[in-house]
């Protein structure tokens, strides 16, 4: 009892160093499978491929890095597929209509924002379960979004915004930079600043935290606005890539990110992971279905590969962290 | 965007009236039942019930699961709609096997249903209306592999495992590529008919064949997709999609998409209703009709590039053709 008296900010630095040794076993865990793929086929170690990888990684990273900041304080948010699909499909339209790109990014991070604030206030002032409350909320985005669209796909953007999603810069394609922005951006949020340390903390354990004086309401506000807005993040690069967007766009979307949170390390009964295992999670998932197309393996395995990755790769987690 | 939903329900206080007044030669209610409200498809079947009856003076009412191909929401639509009692119904059911005891209570309450598009295990229909996606995909991939000259590296792009349509197009896919020995199928991979992972797969395969110079996919938007990634790669191959989606038209018409088999959603619609109609009034019916394959292409998009709403259903007599 007497921890929950003296909960200091200084006891999640100690995370780090654990974190650090399960970052160690996750990088090992993705070289691995990098390793196995270059020995497997010779189209996989190519300069191209490695950025081709991480391109495609970036999506389901926006998407689950918002979402490892609401894992760390215990709770969950299943709505990001369908908050990409509305915010896409809105933004869409806003730039068919109003031709200015600018005002289509505002306006899907406005959205995709909003609708993580209103599952904010669901959780906080509500008390529904974050499960629940996010799981209600996918409903109703995807009502909303089959109603607005009608069955009709969004089509056709102006070359500048399109840079986004398909664009290079020094051969470099421009979601892999944003990627890394995003990557220190969280990395520096989650380990360096107070606000990070407090979600670290009320993921640990909430009542201590509120003694603390940790404003728990408003910080768990902030990460599910901040895992909207990533979602209105993913729905740009999505419309931009791909230069269209229909209704269902997101059902696909919201479990890899949530096991790319899982397969990086991040706990679901909050306080532990990091935004870095993340990246390495979404790596790891796309690297399997990377490698599968490479060596074309056949459509009827892939989803039982996929699977047992996954299921491998959290075994092998809670097995290390045991022995740590 | 949203001009349909408004029109179901106009159609509601036009639908009261009907009922107050039977035994009248039309003005007939007839109940339209699809699988669901994000497939393009679906909302061309809709509009083409809409056209027919329309021209033949009777009206839709319609009725869409709200999740998508959701079995119990569309046999609850069933029980709904078997008191309401609509003069007939066109029905595709959400899957084939699941909804035959649904079937059977329309039936059973002795209102005369025409099936459209998924053929039902079972129950009694007045007449049956679909396309055959085996010579959808076998006619598409032939039309790429002939603009190909028979030969090439090819790429097949799956829609979701297991799913019928799926199965049948790939087999037809694959058929036409044995009709052609000179060309290669590098790989078969699935994009589960998602635009996103369609791009993926083929910026992956892209990586291992430095040289592919046809893609056959088993929808529109995987097509897209596919083309998408290509244009990212500064690569160029002919594509295929199928369905005859807006969005394939248009990039036909733009020179990006090769062809897309045309599923014919439209034509479905108006001749499922039409058939319902003239068994209401005693006019001939045919029993069954399984629309022949037509690939879109550059030579002819130009009547499927016509909002739905302003095409014509084909004729009773131009129906007996399409046989």
């Amino acid at each position: 009892m007497t921890d929950i008296t003296k909960p200091t900010l200084s006891p999640s630095r100690s995370f780090l160093s654990q974190d650090a040794i399960q970052l160690f076993y996750r990088l090992l865990a993705a070289l691995l499978i990098c390793a196995a793929l270059s020995v497997l086929t010779d189209s996989f170690l190519t300069l191209g491929n490695i950025l081709n990888v991480l391109r495609q990684a970036s999506l389901t990273f926006f998407i689950a890095s918002g979402l490892t900041l609401v894992v760390l304080t215990a709770g969950l948010d299943l709505s990001v597929g369908a908050n990409v699909a509305l915010s896409a499909c809105i933004a869409g339209t806003v730039i068919h209509q109003t031709g200015s790109p600018t005002f289509g990014v505002a306006v899907a991070l406005v959205v995709g924002g909003l609708v993580g604030l209103l599952n904010g206030v669901m959780v906080t002032a509500l008390r529904i379960p974050s499960f629940i409350a996010t799981y209600g909320m996918l409903w109703v985005l995807n009502g909303l979004t089959y109603w607005y669209m009608a069955g009709e796909t969004i089509h056709g953007f102006p070359a500048g915004f399109r840079q986004i999603g398909s664009g290079y810069l020094f051969g470099v394609p421009i979601p892999v930079y944003l990627l890394l922005i995003f990557l220190a951006i969280g990395t520096l949020f989650a380990q360096r600043t107070t606000w990070g340390q407090e979600i670290y903390a009320i993921g640990a354990n909430p009542v201590a935290a509120r003694l603390s004086g940790i404003p728990v309401a408003r910080r768990l506000l902030l990460v599910y606005a901040v895992s909207g807005i990533m979602a209105g993040l993913a729905s740009i690069i999505f419309l931009s890539r791909l230069n269209s967007a229909e209704a269902d766009i997101g059902e696909s979307l919201t479990l890899p990110a949530i096991a790319a949170v899982l397969i990086g390390g991040t706990s679901l009964f909050g306080g532990v992971g990091t935004v870095f295992g993340t990246f390495i999670g979404a790596l790891i998932l796309t690297l399997v279905l990377n490698g599968m197309n490479l060596l074309s393996v056949s459509a009827n395995w892939q989803p039982l590969v996929t699977g047992v990755i996954v299921i491998l790769a959290v075994w092998l987690d809670m097995k290390t962290r045991r022995r740590t | 965007m949203n001009h349909y939903k408004l029109s179901t329900l106009a159609a509601l206080p036009l639908l009261m009236a009907a009922l107050s007044s039977p035994a009248h030669a039309d003005g007939e209610t007839i109940a339209i039942f699809t699988k669901n409200q994000t497939n393009p498809y679906f909302q061309a079947v809709r509009v083409g019930a809409d056209v027919a009856a329309k021209n033949l003076n009777a009206k839709t009412l319609h009725y869409i699961p709200t999740k998508p191909d959701s079995i119990p929401e569309q046999l609850s639509q069933i029980e709904d709609v078997v008191v309401k009692k609509p003069n007939a119904i066109v029905f595709i059911p959400v899957d084939y096997k699941a909804m035959v005891p649904g079937v059977e209570k329309i039936n059973a309450a002795k209102i005369p249903v025409v099936n459209v598009t998924d053929r039902s295990a079972g129950g009694e229909f007045l007449s049956f209306i679909g396309a055959d996606d085996y010579s959808l995909g076998l006619e598409t991939g032939r039309y790429l592999l002939k603009t190909l000259g028979g030969k090439g590296n090819i790429v097949i792009i799956e829609g979701v495992k297991g799913s019928l349509t799926n199965i049948d197009r790939v087999r037809g896919f694959n058929d036409a590529l044995k009709e052609n020995p000179g060309a290669k199928l590098l790989a078969s991979q699935p994009g589960n008919y998602q635009r996103l992972q369609a791009l993926q797969v083929m910026e992956n395969l892209m990586q291992s064949n430095s040289q592919i110079d046809g893609v056959l996919a088993a929808n529109d938007a995987m097509a897209i997709g596919a083309i998408e990634a290509l244009d990212g790669a500064n690569r160029k191959a002919q594509v295929v999609g199928i369905n005859g989606t807006k969005e394939a038209i248009d990039a036909i018409k733009a020179g990006k998409l090769l062809a897309s088999g045309d599923y014919n959603g439209f034509s479905q619609g108006c001749l499922g209703t039409m058939m319902a109609i003239h068994a209401l009034r005693g006019h001939p019916v045919i029993k069954e009709i399984v629309l022949k394959p037509t690939v879109i292409t550059k030579d002819n998009y130009e009547p499927f590039a016509v909002p739905l709403e302003q095409r014509a259903c084909p004729t009773f007599e131009e129906a007996n053709k399409l046989k």
